[in-house]
């Protein structure tokens, strides 16, 4: 714009109306909401066909481990699928998809959209819960089909969903905002994804583990997750659930604490 | 006015000196390349190794001696093609996005020195992994390995299959981004999918039919009967396929770099 041209221009009016309250958030959050899934059309088929095919391939390859596979063996694998094909997508692509956005600076053009930053963080929550649960029932429906295991299903499964997405969503988010180097939070959730995926109690019983091992589990989100999924699809197969709830609960709270945390300051 | 023509140099660059001489630049080149790689590739090659040898345990109440076995003798094989078949292609897929690769190719070493000195610097890559792993395994199983002179032919094989799959992948897939995805297809698979780790009786019928043909489970074979004594059967045919694969991977990665573009 040349300086003659933007002479004749008159300065912009102010905004007439204050932009705040529960009305502001909520349009923004539509907006926000609108530009993330216009985003996601380029990727979002992709990611939940890769999604569909890690789940009911994890389904699968679990069952050749072992030298035959009893009913409840079978029982584990087929439950413990749904919470294995979440936590690739919230720990390892999330992360890895603002890690993207970080190089390119499509990250800071999101910030300085005029938009309350708290809706821009629940509208990335939403997008990928929702990216999240084709591959969580798909690889649930190949694990039973395959293990011909009978499920129970009780209304606990659909807070259980909800709660383990919005923890994954919630940790990997922070993760993602919380560590400056994109290369670091890359190497720290591959390593992160395959320690999960060979060591956490979720296809297996917690029994199998050495007694050291299992106290670190019952703490971290992992073990737990697999622990509510399968209250709401068996009876009688796990115990401790409220506990396991409760710490979902806390390190969703902890995840959003410091992605708030993250997003508040001033850089 | 006479124009006198340029002289080419006195002498003709070929035979085995000059092929010993690029070969040698060319190792020299891609350890300096790697350099960065190096520590990464060294971790990933000791968790990869002692995390499937350690955590396959946690799968079981109590793991079956065989089950430790077989994992124990597989991992092996993992850990001899892992820098070949999938970092070996991703590498060559980010040299065409950053547009060395015609750089590289306008180099004047021949190109078989140039395959011979990335299958070395494999090689190299892969055999600590092995070592460790094997060394985590005999510990924590307490399994007694009887390794024979024929372990040193299968590995030189499966490295060399390996290797040549990755070249072939590299080269012959135009675009980076499916050479990406086939390389994260392989290394699932090659976990979960092949009679690597387990015996190929716990696959169902028709995928062992498949993996029959495919090279990852005979190197496992080749591997084992280096390692042990009466475990498996069938030796001779799978030296046979894995050469065979490897014959044709290399001939496949010299037509796709051997043609006009």
């Amino acid at each position: 714009m040349t300086h003659g041209r933007s002479a004749t221009l008159a300065p912009a009016p102010l905004a007439p109306a204050i932009r705040a309250g529960p009305g502001y958030w909520l349009s923004s959050l539509w907006w926000m909401l609108r530009f993330d899934f216009g985003q996601a059309r380029q990727w979002a088929a992709t990611m939940v066909l890769v999604q569909v095919l890690m789940g009911s391939g994890m389904a699968l390859m679990y069952g050749f481990f072992y030298p035959r596979v009893t009913p409840v063996i079978a029982a584990y694998i087929a439950t413990g699928t749904p919470a294995l094909a979440l936590i690739p997508l919230g720990f390892v692509m999330l992360p890895g998809q603002v890690g993207q956005q970080k190089l390119a600076g499509t990250f800071d053009f999101i910030w300085s959209l005029p938009v309350p930053r708290t809706a821009q963080a629940m509208s990335t929550f939403l997008l990928y819960t929702v990216l999240s649960l084709p591959g969580m029932v798909l690889a649930l429906v190949v694990a039973t089909f395959r293990y011909g295991v009978t499920l129970s299903i009780s209304p606990e499964i659909a807070p259980a969903a909800v709660l383990c997405s919005l923890m994954a969503v919630s940790v990997g988010f922070g993760m993602a905002l919380a560590i400056p180097n994109p290369m670091i939070t890359n190497v720290i959730t591959n390593t992160l994804v395959f320690v999960v995926l060979l060591f956490s109690p979720i296809v297996f019983p917690p029994g199998n583990l050495p007694g050291w091992l299992f106290a670190v589990h019952r703490a971290l989100p992992f073990y737990n997750m697999a622990v509510v999924i399968r209250a709401g699809l068996t009876h009688g197969l796990v115990t401790g659930v409220t506990q396991s709830f409760l710490i979902l609960t806390a390190w969703t709270v902890a995840a959003s604490a410091v992605t708030a945390w993250v997003v508040g300051r001033r850089r | 006015m006479a124009i006198t023509a340029i002289r080419p140099t006195g002498e003709v660059r070929s035979g085995a000196a000059e092929w010993a001489r690029a070969f040698r630049a060319m190792i020299r080149w891609n350890l300096l390349s790697l350099r960065l790689w190096l520590a990464l590739i060294a971790s990933v090659q000791v968790l990869a190794g002692a995390g499937f040898v350690l955590g396959i345990a946690l799968f079981f109440d109590h793991i079956p001696a065989s089950a430790a076995l077989y994992v124990t003798t597989g991992v092996p094989v993992i850990n001899l093609i892992l820098v070949g078949l999938v970092l070996g292609p991703q590498l060559v897929a980010d040299q065409k996005i950053q547009h060395s690769y015609e750089f590289l190719r306008t180099l004047p070493v021949p190109q078989t020195a140039v395959a011979a000195a990335w299958y070395t610097v494999c090689l190299i890559s892969g055999i600590p992994g092995v070592l460790i792993s094997l060394l985590i395994a005999e510990a924590r199983y307490q399994i007694t390995l009887a390794p024979s002179p024929q372990i040193v032919p299968a590995i030189l094989l499966t490295a060399f299959t390996g290797t040549m799959m990755g070249y072939a992948i590299g080269h012959a897939v135009p675009s980076p981004m499916t050479t990406r995805l086939i390389t994260q297809l392989l290394i699932f698979a090659m976990f979960g999918f092949t009679p690597i780790l387990f015996p190929v009786g716990q696959l169902p019928g028709w995928l062992g039919t498949v993996n029959w043909w495919l090279p990852f489970g005979h190197m496992a074979t080749i591997v084992r009967a280096g390692l042990t004594t009466g475990m498996v059967t069938g030796v001779a045919t799978s030296y046979l396929v894995v050469a065979v694969w490897g014959a044709a991977s290399a001939v496949l990665a010299a037509w796709a770099m051997g043609r006009r573009r």
